[in-house]
């Protein structure tokens, strides 16, 4: 039996990014489908969130192809790669990045105002589906840290993208909070999102699907863990 | 959304932002003030330079007679103009006439520096040759009103009974206020009391001024008069016009400047204006300065609001619109309350140097708010700066 083709979400086409001498990222190439959650892995220094950064719009590739949804990011000009960032990508950063001086359900408003137009209806349902429906109107400095990533993740979440990265979302969290956020990523793969997160734990990583570990800027393997006893490999050179 | 933020924003930095509109509002008020004191001080300092005399003429044109004379009805003419800007206009009639000093009788009552000099008096029984100026009482003492008067103005434009004596003619005919005296002209005289000593320091103080008819009928020239002196209030242009007005009413007549003193006045009043403007200018440059400092703190605070802002999909526009719009406020706040304190400002500043009332003008208010706002937005360059932000390095805590 042959399992039905699935939509291209991600492809990176020897993708590779210099800082000056430095070569962050070296000719990575993968693919990702809708639906699928990767973790992207890897020691400090090799890459991860410059590859993120990439996917998300937030940088350029200095050569290769990184296409998101069919559309090349390193062709947009500032203007449409703004609107790509509002459109397709939804980002959960390390920090939280709320903003200091909006409330709960005005930093998911934001997102919306960006996209489109502000719904405080749908931003309230949004943090409700997080578990801060009482937590509205509090400010980022009156949340505990999971509550804030939980903030963003509804935020991320918000306008419907057709890709989440997260970046070492449950980096500056206790354990409890790590596990709340993980659900919460598990409901959302569960419910069809396609999530990229890097991350340094292998134990999140292993929820994933697929692991792609970096070093020294390029693809060093991607792991499948379909069977923790039979895992495939697809090493890189 | 937009004014939800905002709001957020102007609350979350009202520290820094009260700084920028204490330095809005100090600015607003001084310059409001000063623009108030500019369009109402040009009218107040022309209204105290009228005080100093004639500074416009009108007289016949040169001919062959040998004392040109021109007709009275011109004064209905130029009274019926109803030209604003004339403060006063005075007719004259001048003669040499023959003044007799007050008689023994009126000495004393003319005091006892005037009795000491009894014995010359009578000597000069005969008549002393003086200059009588036939005028409108009313007239010169609104177009001389800073001349130093000894007794009183002859209060009536028509008064045939008293004159008013220059100082020096008063010493060289004994006279006081109060003394009586007669003037001769061709076989015609007048007897009159001298009501007050004015003292000018020009040549009017070696003149008698009796009333026009008094003098018309000592020279029987009934109907006639030498000249016209106007005091014109206003700036060198406005009393130009003035001029032309009148050159148009009074065909056959000559209109001419007293030169010097309407062309200082003219100057002066440009100068005052220039340093007017010139102050209001600087304190717009101080003004941005002060905004500038108090907004440059601000941009190094929101540099990583406006990347994550831009990392959300934030237009450049929509990101820097906040920060520009907050500006706006400021200006616009600060621009209305130090609007209103430049009023009373103008009020204080206009009792102190015109000892009068500076009315406010309404057009202050959106001059002041342009310029407020404008200024605030130079000063927020730092903000508008903040588009440049790249977001990933801002994420990456560069």
């Amino acid at each position: 039996m042959t399992e039905p083709v699935k939509d291209l979400v991600v492809q990176a086409e020897l993708v590779s990014k210099t800082f000056g001498t430095l070569r962050a990222l070296d000719r990575v190439s993968f693919q990702v489908v809708a639906g699928e959650w990767i973790a992207i892995m890897g020691p400090s220094g090799s890459g991860k969130t410059t590859l993120i950064n990439i996917l998300g719009g937030l940088d350029r590739p200095t050569s290769g192809r990184a296409i998101v949804d069919g559309v090349d990011v390193g062709t947009l000009g500032e203007r449409e790669l703004t609107r790509y960032r509002a459109d397709k990508v939804g980002f959960v950063f390390q920090q939280f990045h709320l903003v200091p001086y909006l409330s709960a359900v005005e930093n998911v408003m934001l997102a919306q105002y960006f996209h489109s137009v502000a719904d405080e209806a749908e931003a309230v349902r949004a943090l409700q589906r997080v578990g801060l429906g009482d937590r509205l109107v509090h400010l980022p400095s009156q949340l505990s840290g999971g509550e804030q990533q939980r903030v963003a993740l509804a935020r991320a979440l918000i306008n419907h993208p057709k890709l989440i990265l997260a970046d070492e979302p449950t980096g500056n969290l206790d354990q409890a909070n790590e596990d709340l956020v993980l659900d919460l990523l598990r409901d959302l793969h569960s419910a069809g999102h396609t999530i990229l997160l890097v991350t340094h734990s292998l134990a999140i990583g292993r929820l994933a699907d697929r692991r792609i570990e970096l070093a020294h800027g390029r693809l060093a393997q991607i792991i499948f863990n379909v069977d923790e006893n039979h895992k495939a490999v697809q090493e890189h050179s | 959304m937009f004014w939800r933020i905002l709001w957020r924003l102007l609350h979350a930095s009202r520290g820094r932002l009260l700084l920028a509109f204490i330095a809005v509002a100090s600015g607003a008020a001084v310059c409001a003030a000063l623009l108030n004191l500019d369009l109402d001080a040009g009218d107040k300092l022309a209204r105290e330079f009228r005080v100093l005399g004639a500074n416009v003429i009108v007289a016949p044109q040169r001919s062959t007679d040998a004392v040109p004379l021109m007709d009275a009805g011109a004064m209905a003419q130029i009274n019926a103009l109803r030209v604003p800007e004339i403060v006063a206009a005075a007719p004259y009639l001048y003669i040499a006439a023959q003044a007799e000093p007050p008689a023994a009788s009126n000495v004393a009552q003319a005091g006892p520096a005037a009795a000491g000099n009894a014995t010359q008096q009578a000597e000069k029984a005969s008549g002393i040759p003086v200059i009588v100026a036939g005028t409108w009482f009313d007239q010169i003492a609104r177009m001389n009103s800073w001349w130093k008067i000894e007794g009183q103005w002859v209060s009536s434009r028509d008064d045939s009974a008293h004159c008013m004596a220059g100082s020096e003619a008063a010493k060289t005919l004994g006279l006081g206020p109060g003394s009586a005296l007669i003037l001769r002209y061709g076989g015609r005289e007048a007897s009159l009391i001298v009501s007050g000593i004015a003292t000018s320091g020009g040549s009017e103080d070696s003149q008698l001024f009796v009333s026009l008819e008094v003098a018309q009928n000592l020279a029987a020239l009934g109907g006639r008069i030498g000249l016209v002196q106007l005091s014109v209030r206003g700036s060198a242009p406005a009393i130009e016009n003035v001029m032309k007005q009148l050159a148009r009413a009074l065909p056959g007549l000559s209109v001419l400047p007293v030169r010097q003193l309407a062309a200082t006045e003219g100057r002066l009043l440009e100068r005052i204006r220039g340093l007017l403007l010139a102050t209001v200018f600087l304190i717009l440059l101080l003004t941005a300065l002060g905004v500038l400092a108090a907004m440059a703190g601000l941009a190094l605070e929101r540099r990583r609001d406006v990347g994550l802002m831009k990392a959300l999909g934030g237009s450049v526009q929509r990101v820097v619109g906040f920060f520009l719009a907050e500006a706006t406020v400021v200006g616009l706040a600060g621009g209305v309350i130090g609007c209103g304190a430049g009023m009373l400002l103008s009020q204080w500043m206009g009792a102190r140097i015109f000892a009068t009332s500076i009315a406010p003008r309404p057009i202050v208010l959106p001059v002041i708010l342009i310029l407020m706002v404008a200024v605030s937005l130079a000063g927020a360059l730092p903000l508008g700066l903040l588009g440049r932000v790249r977001p990933a390095e801002i994420l990456r805590g560069e």
